[in-house]
């Protein structure tokens, strides 16, 4: 009944493929009841990296009930049906692995790792969890004082602060309106059953990416995850989700007030999906603008006009359309309006096309080498691996593009990118209209109230 | 519990060590895996070496060694490397300084060539100088702007008074205002000589090529006259307890408490490595702290104490940490006392003994994915004379430490009755909580 695709019959493409030494040697499959195996077999290391991702993240909750993937996480170390509370913990302690989780907008993901002569017990634990977690009430009650806990580091941290505040502002009906850790009001009312109704909606097999990468052997592998995995039911299909931002009509604007000794900027302009064809572009215009000592916003803000400490362009892959969003941390005696104009000049230079052949091949370079420089562990390649597998989805990535073969087609994408293309993306998107814009000032009087006491 | 004690048999590396002609010790590993190399340039000079009236000197000769030699302007050291896709940084902390290098291993030779000249050649030009002052400043603002920061500077002005280490790393805003180009210029000829420096490189490379390189590079690098390594006042255990509450206006307490705590030469080092591991130090909830104060009493998502991860050249600390709301200020600081007080009374079991051995010597691997944590693990095994062969000896170090060692060295380290305990956040100097203005 469990019959695997074998490797032999798994997805084999013959056609030569730009392959990213990333992708080199994975094997895909998806078994019977939906689960999406990537494997890939590498002796360098003698160790194995092993990790699940669900497609479920802030993005799929609700209005009132934020911060439920994120909880849920909490949750799967709190005890299955097979393993007790601290078990996972302990575990993965004696046999000397690591393991650890995070959720963000889109995704939920696990991970462990361990040397490679014990490392199966990552498979053993997944597969109970899948669907085997447990929701003891008195486990949930003291978690959300944890997780609260953790909120409360985010509200003390000035740029999470200002941060929330320009998502909630720029996106109005899109998920993206609230953060990952949800607000703490909506965390303070959830219930254990709340927690149960979520994980039953969103984690089943079909849901599901398991990757494993590392020192193994690749048909014991796929045996022992057939016996793990293959028979729990595939479960529902996953609820279609579909949240559209509409068009921003005009500049937002937002101050956050706040005891700090240093004032701090966000600009962030709406900016498209994960494979987007005008995503290479942006990619390309981020690492110009702020990759390195040699990028424009580090030679204009920190070196030319000495305004800031640091200057920062993020822009990153997200399964529906996110933000473009720059981020400057300002030296006292200099003004938010000024490096806020400032930005927009060097934005203006864009749009101009003001850039050299040189300067975009070393930025190409940069993205290239980024990929090599940032993938030596076996955990970092599983991390590409399961983030495209789970993202880059659906009707709107081109063939090619899809799924961890986002990877593939990554550098010839990025190599295409011409000067004028850079000039047309920043036309496109970074214009007055589309964007939202948060000052973090000091809270009037607040150093008057610290030094009477 | 039983599992296996056998590590991959390939966890072994193949070390090269030379002593160039100038005095500069130079480290090899080859790791073909990835097309990359790894190079850490390091010199034996830090903040442990400046006067408290120069607090920050030392960070700023490090981050100023990218400002310009007597060849290349700072934009043209950043091109150099970012044209080929790799990344340079340099820096100055409390031992040691230096260049920081990842790049292609294609490009090499010329990531070796500006490192050399970097250190060789540094021109430290009056204006950068000048603007690395003033956003120093700005970064010594905005880092007492997280609380964990302020109290862990908070607590080393206590516990370290009177050694280098209380001295917060990036200095004070008056000590670093008075910095001039001259104290940059004698901080940097008296420390910065090729027989105080370590040259590691890692990765894709071939040894023999690379080391005719490097004597066509930093192998120039004259030795004036012999480094004379300089003695530093060392801190003392306190012995009466101490409490700093600072009051600052935040979601959360930060508290922090403990002493001082060991060098890293000290031979009891592994027997603490396995107490940090049963009392705070384990990754997950395994460990004692975590698992109490975390999971059962749900009082924080960040709980932790350490002592070996510290520990350096001079004695580290040994704290406890915790954030948490602030109504939960008083479990807090007595449930961190607490388990500090049981470890050293009651000692350990010897299921949490082979747990916490299980964990050190399984886990260790982990320490040696990346070339760039290779090439620190040659540099450290330089400095403390640990032997390349440490990652084959590791394992047998732990499993020698016994339950009376752990016992033993809890006693002999920690000292539940002389604490110090910094709190920040929204308290009172009598430690009450302080209501937020405007929150009904």
């Amino acid at each position: 009944m469990t019959t695997l695709i074998t490797a032999a019959g798994a997805e084999e493409d013959p056609q030569a493929r730009t392959q990213s030494f990333i992708t080199r040697n994975v094997q895909r499959t998806v078994l019977p009841n939906g689960l999406t195996l990537l494997t890939k077999e590498v002796h360098d290391k003698p160790v194995v990296a092993t990790m699940i991702w669900y497609r479920v993240g802030s993005r799929n909750e609700e209005l009132g009930q934020t911060g439920k993937s994120h909880f849920l996480e909490h949750m799967l170390f709190k005890g299955t049906d097979r393993y007790k509370k601290g078990e996972i913990d302990l575990i993965t302690h004696l046999n000397g692995g690591a393991n650890n989780a995070f959720t963000w907008l889109d995704f939920t993901a696990y991970y462990f790792t361990f040397a490679s002569d014990r490392w199966q017990a990552a498979l053993e634990i997944e597969a109970s969890r899948l669907r085997g977690t447990l929701f003891a009430e008195e486990e949930f009650t003291s978690e959300k004082k944890v997780v609260e806990e953790e909120l409360r580091i985010g509200l003390d941290g000035p740029w999470e602060v200002l941060e929330n505040e320009v998502w909630a502002v720029a996106f109005r009906e899109h998920s993206y309106h609230w953060p990952t850790v949800g607000w703490l009001e909506d965390l303070e009312a959830a219930s254990a059953a709340d927690m149960k109704a979520y994980y039953d909606k969103w984690y089943h097999p079909r849901n599901a990416t398991l990757v494993i990468v590392g020192d193994f052997d690749s048909d014991e592998t796929h045996r022992k995850v057939e016996e793990l995995f293959g028979a729990i039911p595939s479960g529902p299909e996953p609820a279609p989700f579909r949240l559209v931002e509409p068009p921003q009509r005009g500049e937002k604007r937002l101050l956050v007030k706040k005891e700090t000794p240093v004032e701090r900027l966000i600009i962030g302009y709406h900016a498209p999906a994960v494979a987007h064809p005008d995503s290479y572009a942006l990619k390309v215009a981020e690492a110009l603008l702020a990759t390195g000592k040699s990028s424009r916003l580090y030679q204009r803000l920190v070196e030319q006009d000495q305004s800031v400490t640091k200057a920062d362009a993020s822009y990153h892959d997200q399964f529906d359309p996110s933000l473009f969003y720059f981020q400057h941390e300002l030296k006292p005696g200099f003004n938010l309006p000024d490096v806020e104009r400032a930005t927009y000049e060097e934005i203006d230079r864009l749009k101009r096309g003001d850039i050299s052949p040189g300067e975009i091949e070393k930025v190409k370079r940069q993205i290239e080498a980024a990929l090599v420089l940032s993938s030596e562990e076996p955990l970092q390649q599983a991390m590409l691996l399961g983030q495209f597998e789970t993202i880059a989805i659906g009707e709107r990535v081109p063939a090619d593009s899809r799924g961890y073969h986002y990877l593939d087609t990554l550098s010839d994408r990025i190599a295409a990118v011409t000067i004028e293309d850079i000039a047309r993306v920043a036309k496109t998107y970074f214009t007055e209209d589309n964007r939202t814009v948060g000052y973090l000032i000091n809270e009037q009087g607040a150093g008057e109230r610290s030094s009477a006491t | 519990m039983q599992h296996s004690q056998k590590l991959g048999t390939r966890a072994k590396l193949d070390v090269e060590r030379v002593e160039l002609p100038n005095g500069l010790v130079l480290l090899l590993s080859e790791d073909h895996t990835v097309p990359a190399v790894s190079i850490k340039a390091i010199v034996g000079a830090g903040s442990r070496f400046e006067s408290d009236d120069r607090a920050g000197l030392a960070s700023l000769v490090g981050e100023l060694l990218d400002a310009g030699t007597t060849t290349r302007n700072s934009k043209q050291i950043a091109e150099t490397i970012e044209e080929t896709g790799g990344r340079l940084a340099t820096f100055g902390d409390y031992q040691s300084s230096g260049v920081v290098v990842m790049l292609l291993s294609k490009d090499v030779a010329l990531g070796l060539e500006v490192s050399s000249d970097l250190l060789i050649n540094p021109a430290f030009p009056e204006d950068k100088v000048q603007q690395c002052v003033e956003r120093r400043v700005a970064q010594i603002k905005a880092r007492l702007d997280i609380p964990r920061t302020l109290a862990s500077d908070t607590f080393n002005e206590i516990v370290f008074e009177g050694a280098p280490l209380h001295r917060p790393p990036l200095g004070y805003e008056q000590t670093v205002k008075s910095i001039t180009q001259s104290d940059v210029l004698d901080f940097y000829r008296r420390y910065y000589r090729p027989d105080n420096t370590m040259l590691a490189i890692v990765g894709d490379i071939d040894k023999e090529e690379i080391k005719s390189t490097v004597l066509s590079t930093i192998g120039k690098w004259e030795r004036t006259s012999p480094f004379q390594p300089q003695q530093v006042p060392k801190a003392h255990r306190q012995t009466s307890p101490v409490t700093e509450v600072v009051n600052a206006p935040k979601e959360q307490v930060n508290i922090i408490i403990g002493h001082v705590g060991i060098e890293r030469r000290n031979p009891d080092y592994f027997a603490l490595l396995v107490m940090d591991t049963i009392l705070g130090s384990s990754p997950g909830f395994t460990s004692r702290i975590p698992r109490v104060l975390r999971d059962e009493q749900g009082l924080a998502y960040s709980t932790f104490s350490n002592i070996t991860s510290s520990a350096g050249l001079d004695p580290g600390r040994f704290i406890a940490y915790i954030g948490t709301a602030p109504e939960n200020l008083d479990r807090a600081i007595a449930g961190l006392r607490g388990e500090i007080a049981r470890i050293v009374e009651s000692g350990v079991t010897q299921e949490e003994l082979d747990v916490a051995r299980s964990y050190l010597t399984g886990s260790f691997v982990f320490r040696f994915q990346k070339n760039s944590q290779v090439a620190e693990f040659l540099i450290e095994a330089e400095i403390y004379g640990l032997g390349f062969d440490y990652l084959e000896r590791f394992p047998e170090l732990i499993r020698a430490v016994t339950i009376e060692d752990v016992n033993r060295v809890t006693r002999k380290y920690i000292d539940p009755l002389n604490l110090t305990t910094v709190v920040v956040g929204p308290v009172d100097e009598q430690g009450k909580v302080v209501e937020k203005e405007g929150v009904s």
